[in-house]
């Protein structure tokens, strides 16, 4: 594994986490 | 009389159900191979850039024309498409939405049913043994019944799984929107995500087998999948498959999500529902799917051999080298069945909503009760898979998934996108989608479904079709003994189509009959 997989892996995880993470906790707050 | 519509009782099991349509097997099989195989962590930057200006668009769109058509009591794409675009051509169109969850559906529910029996056949260690892949190959082909051996002597066992795997389609159907889908979502979905989450890692956590060499690690695994090479960007294919594999894992462009979005209240946020929808499934593609499956065969296999695995197709992964990742792995009986369970999962959570748009056209169009609906649905979906069941090993099953589940939809995305902007117009297109919205949706957006989406879409067909649709046509490519099986698979479809036609026509004209016109 290099660095820029490391990198890249940490973007899309951080990406796609954060945004669900923020979506479902908005669903929930306006239900 | 308008039936009384059904509505979801809450917004999370809305979004769950949502995601369950797009959450499946293609988030653990599709996704690793296509990174792997594309250029690796470089892939993952046409493949957002796509994500942006097509999927989320798209799933804005497609989700607004659902609530619209709710509003006026539709719950299929055919009718509509007739509130889009007031031409008798429109409800032809909009059948597409009907056509291809229907054919698709016929034959995902019999995948879906072997990820049933690979769970059962974990437990009882059933290919426990089996040393290499062509053995694990000759497990599955008997399973299929496309050869008789020491495994399985006939269809018989796969034939009961695939009848289990539709009663329990229908079964949940029976329950309606609310106290069917939606339930089921709200249990199978965190379980899905549990499973998925425990899976990942035991992945994470595996030890290199006995005797391996020094690129079967976890580390190596990781790598395989997200270290990049950025001279994938510059290959048009790569931006092709990018953009096809977030149509498909969003489930876009099928017709699903307009059903789905119908029995939406009509002031409910399409946007906020749309964002969290495709963030859920980017989350189970992106963090786990990417991680499970082919991290776990570069450690069992090595890189190289896990290069032939992802090169060969998502099937090959899933049920040739997954079961000898299992044999090997520690507990791996318990890891085996969780892991074709998840896929199960997966795939029900699809599958129903392939069975509902026609379910929604029995219902609205011609008066029937909801169960008499499904019970309808369900045997013309056991019908139309018989041949799938009995001719898979003539290639019946791959031209299904060609014509319907690949060249249909990216021609139903791209007619439904131009007719949205260019027909119903961006004016109302555009207070449609952010009506009810309190998830502000940046203006920029605007300019993307307007420009950017049709060009993008019209540019997707065109290149997809080029490379794929002629070498198709041709039978050159088929074994003689495959081509009257091929002929017959297109003439199904071609029968389905019709019969769809048909229909739509009829409930236009008694929608039409009783003062319901667009």
């Amino acid at each position: 594994m290099t660095l820029a997989g490391w990198i890249f892996l940490a973007l899309a995880w951080s990406f796609v986490s954060g945004l669900a993470g923020y979506c479902v906790f908005r669903t929930l707050r306006d239900e | 009389m308008a039936i009384a519509r059904e509505h979801w009782a809450t917004k999370i099991g809305l979004v769950l159900a949502l995601s369950g349509n797009a959450i499946g097997l293609g988030n653990f099989l599709r996704f690793p191979r296509q990174a792997a195989l594309n250029g690796g962590g470089a892939y993952l930057i046409p493949y957002f850039v796509c994500l942006l200006v097509i999927g989320i668009p798209l799933m804005w769109v497609e989700l607004s024309i659902g609530r619209m058509g709710g509003r006026h009591g539709r719950g299929h794409t055919a009718g509509m498409f007739e509130l889009l675009w007031r031409h008798p051509l429109a409800k032809y169109v909009g059948a597409l939405g009907l056509f291809i969850p229907f054919v698709v559906g016929s034959y995902y529910v019999f995948v879906e049913s072997w990820c049933l029996a690979y769970s059962f056949f974990s437990l009882t260690g059933s290919y426990f043994g089996l040393g290499s892949m062509a053995e694990v190959g000759h497990f599955l082909a008997g399973f299929q019944g496309v050869e008789k051996n020491q495994h399985f002597a006939s269809l018989l066992p796969a034939y009961c799984f695939f009848v289990v795997s539709l009663g329990l389609n229908v079964l949940i159907l029976l329950g309606g929107i609310a106290r069917g889908i939606e339930r089921m979502a709200l249990w199978l979905m965190p379980m899905l995500f549990v499973l998925a989450i425990v899976l990942m890692v035991r992945v994470l956590t595996l030890d290199p087998p006995p005797g391996a060499g020094p690129d079967q690690t976890v580390l190596a695994g990781l790598g395989f999948v997200w270290n990049p090479d950025f001279s994938a960007i510059a290959n048009p294919k790569v931006w092709l498959d990018a953009a096809g594999q977030i149509l498909f894992t969003l489930g876009v462009g099928w017709g699903i999500i307009h059903t789905y979005a119908s029995y939406m209240r009509p002031d409910d946020d399409v946007a906020l529902v749309g964002l969290t929808t495709t963030s859920l499934d980017e989350f189970v593609e992106v963090v786990l799917g990417g991680t499970i499956a082919l991290t776990s065969a570069v450690v069992f296999f090595g890189v190289a051999q896990a290069q032939q695995i992802a090169a060969q197709g998502s099937f090959d992964l899933g049920f040739h080298a997954m079961p000898l990742v299992m044999e090997q792995m520690p507990a791996g009986r318990l890891f085996g069945a969780l892991w074709f369970l998840l896929l199960f999962f997966a795939g029900i959570t699809s599958s129903v909503a392939m069975l509902q748009p026609t379910i929604a056209l029995l219902r609205e169009d011609f008066g029937f009760t909801a169960k008499r609906a499904v019970w309808l649905t369900g045997a013309l979906m056991f019908v139309c898979a018989q041949p799938v069941l009995f001719f898979i090993g003539h290639g019946f099953l791959d031209q299904l998934d060609f014509w319907a589940g690949s060249f249909a939809f990216l021609l139903f995305a791209f007619l439904e996108i131009v007719i949205f902007t260019r027909i119903f117009g961006m004016t109302r297109g555009w207070a449609e989608i952010t009506h009810g919205a309190t998830l502000r949706i940046p203006r920029i957006f605007h300019f993307v479904i307007a420009w950017v989406m049709p060009l993008a879409m019209g540019a997707i067909l065109v290149l997809w079709s080029a490379t794929n649709l002629l070498p198709a046509l041709s039978l050159d490519a088929v074994k003689e003994a495959d081509r009257p099986y091929v002929i017959g698979a297109r003439l199904l479809m071609v029968a389905v189509l019709v019969a769809f036609w048909v229909a739509v026509r009829a409930g236009s004209r008694r929608r039409a009959a009783r003062g319901d016109s667009a």
